[in-house]
């Protein structure tokens, strides 16, 4: 078990860090949302859904350009649209009733989506110029040999890195940033100082939808576009937010590369692969029930 | 509909903290430029009062009217009152934590109108500039008090709430945020102080008014109360 090659050793490195980099990109809006508005959004999922199956369609009709560009600014006005249609209504009841209506909803858009699309995997063509291998070798002269490695994959892991690095400079060099964590901290004094927190916090929400989004376009050739992707998913990020600490962003990042990384490492046990989020989750949670990096008080 | 000479009103408030009846029809008047000592025991509804001029969600406010400057408080949500002229300085000072002296002061400019620009602050309270780029949660009480009132300041002020400024502060802190609010006194701006320190309070306020369960029992000079140790006895214990 224990008994890698070096070569290997770095093969699921980057493995663990393409599985972490889907988790880190949707349990980051997930946290998110939790963070602002306090509401635990078990639909972000069927957003991620959404997006790949809106990512696929456009990329066959129209080209993957257009794609990258739509997808996510579709998913920002539908996030937009979910917050005001039907989360704000849920701000103030307890956590299991956002959980129940989020997951129905979830399981609406899900069934609508396999009476569009069906029940089966729909192919998703990586563009040309997302094709191919990178030669790791040439890259880090350590490696024995031949390494290659997907390219698209990669691509997704610097989108990843990309996202998360955008969202930290939104959130820590903008004074709208400023407003949104301190908004996290205490809304209330926000409003007492002339704030429309509420209206940043929509805008919020649909953020958490477009990053969605952007997962969508650039995971769905590597989880697949099938119905039950959107569920597969939502369960390891949601552990991936806990582990992290409800609404931490680096905590996010940090459990989303963890449980990514787990998974790669114990990829050939089955079994063992199947349960290590869960091992994690109760380990972390009973030596720090906040989370790694989750703020004192919040769901401990 | 508001009296026009009437500067700022509160008519028949009724407020409540869910099934709890906490303002039960406060009405009182201030005039433009006067300091309101506030008074009242623990829980007889001062806070809440406050609460319920400033907008707050809760207590929430289910009948009654609010008047500043011609305006109608009452039909406004927190923040639109906070943009028309209302600033709250909370009982435990609501320092935003995780963020920065300046960052706290910078909050208080996002939305217009604005109020003493940021180098006015630090002019007038060279403490707060000194630690302008700690965070804000690790000063200590009395300064988190004076950037609380700062940070008030730096809001385009019409009526500030004061709620128990001097609480948990060693007294010669305390002298510090009296020199302060003496400052604030001299700038002409309405206020409406909520303290269980009633001397300390008085000794700023030109006018008086108790609350007793939620209910206004006095409403007159401040040197009225000083005056009257019977009535301070009744109704403040002191």
């Amino acid at each position: 078990m224990f008994d890698l090659s070096i070569n290997a050793f770095f093969m699921q490195l980057l493995t663990g860090l393409q599985i972490g980099s889907i988790y880190v990109l949707i349990a980051l809006g997930l946290t998110l949302i939790f963070g602002t508005l306090g509401v635990v959004n078990f639909a972000h999922g069927a957003l991620y859904l959404v997006a790949i199956y809106l990512a696929v369609s456009i990329s066959d009709a129209f080209g993957f350009g257009l794609a990258l560009v739509l997808v996510p600014a579709i998913l920002f006005v539908l996030g937009l649209a979910m917050e005001r249609g039907l989360i704000q209504y849920f701000y103030n009841r307890p956590h299991t009733d956002q959980i129940l209506v989020t997951f129905g909803l979830a399981i609406v858009i899900q069934e609508l989506l396999k009476w569009i699309f069906g029940a089966n995997n729909v192919p998703f063509a990586i563009p040309q110029w997302g094709n191919g291998i990178i030669m790791m070798h040439e890259w880090f002269p350590f490696l024995e040999g031949f390494v290659v490695y997907p390219k698209w994959r990669m691509i997704l892991v610097v989108v990843s890195i990309v996202t998360v690095a955008a969202v930290f400079a939104l959130l820590h060099l903008t004074t709208f940033g400023l407003v949104i964590r301190a908004g996290m901290r205490d809304p209330e004094m926000l409003k007492f100082l002339g704030v429309n927190i509420n209206r940043r916090f929509m805008i919020v929400f649909g953020l958490g939808a477009m990053i969605a989004g952007i997962a969508g376009v650039f995971g769905g050739p590597v989880t697949q576009v099938s119905p039950e992707v959107g569920m597969h998913l939502l369960v390891p990020s949601f552990l991936v937010v806990v582990i992290g600490g409800m609404g931490s962003l680096g905590g996010a990042v940090l459990a989303g590369i963890l449980i990514g990384m787990a998974q790669s490492f114990t990829a050939h046990d089955i079994n063992l692969s199947t349960i290590i989020v869960y091992l994690i989750t109760v380990i972390v949670l009973l030596v720090r029930p906040r989370g790694l990096l989750g703020a004192k008080g919040v769901f401990e | 509909m508001s009296d026009s000479n009437v500067f700022f009103s509160c008519r028949d408030l009724n407020s409540y903290y869910g099934e709890s009846y906490v303002v039960q029809g406060v009405s009182f008047e201030v005039s433009e430029g006067e300091i309101v000592a506030f008074l009242g025991r623990n829980g007889a509804g001062k806070s809440s009062t406050l609460r319920s001029i400033a907008r707050a969600d809760e207590p929430a406010l289910t009948s009654g009217e609010i008047w500043l400057d011609g305006q109608a408080l009452h039909e406004m949500q927190p923040y639109e009152a906070a943009r028309n002229g209302i600033q709250l300085v909370c009982e435990d000072r609501r320092i935003i934590p995780g963020v920065t002296v300046e960052e706290n002061l910078i909050l208080a400019q996002i939305a217009e109108p604005k109020g003493w620009t940021k180098e006015q602050v630090y002019e007038l309270f060279p403490r707060l500039a000194e630690r302008r780029k700690q965070e804000a949660s690790s000063l200590s009480g009395g300064e988190q008090q004076m950037l609380a009132i700062a940070r008030a300041l730096s809001r385009d002020i019409k009526l500030l709430l004061l709620d128990e400024p001097y609480e948990g502060l060693a007294p010669v802190i305390v002298q510090e945020i009296e020199r302060m609010l003496q400052k604030v006194k001299e700038q002409g701006i309405t206020t409406i102080i909520v303290e269980q320190n009633a001397m300390a309070a008085l000794k700023l306020a030109d006018k008086a008014i108790i609350i007793d369960t939620g209910e206004i029992v006095f409403n007159g000079s401040a040197q009225e109360v000083m005056d009257n140790q019977a009535l301070r006895e009744e109704y403040l214990a002191v």
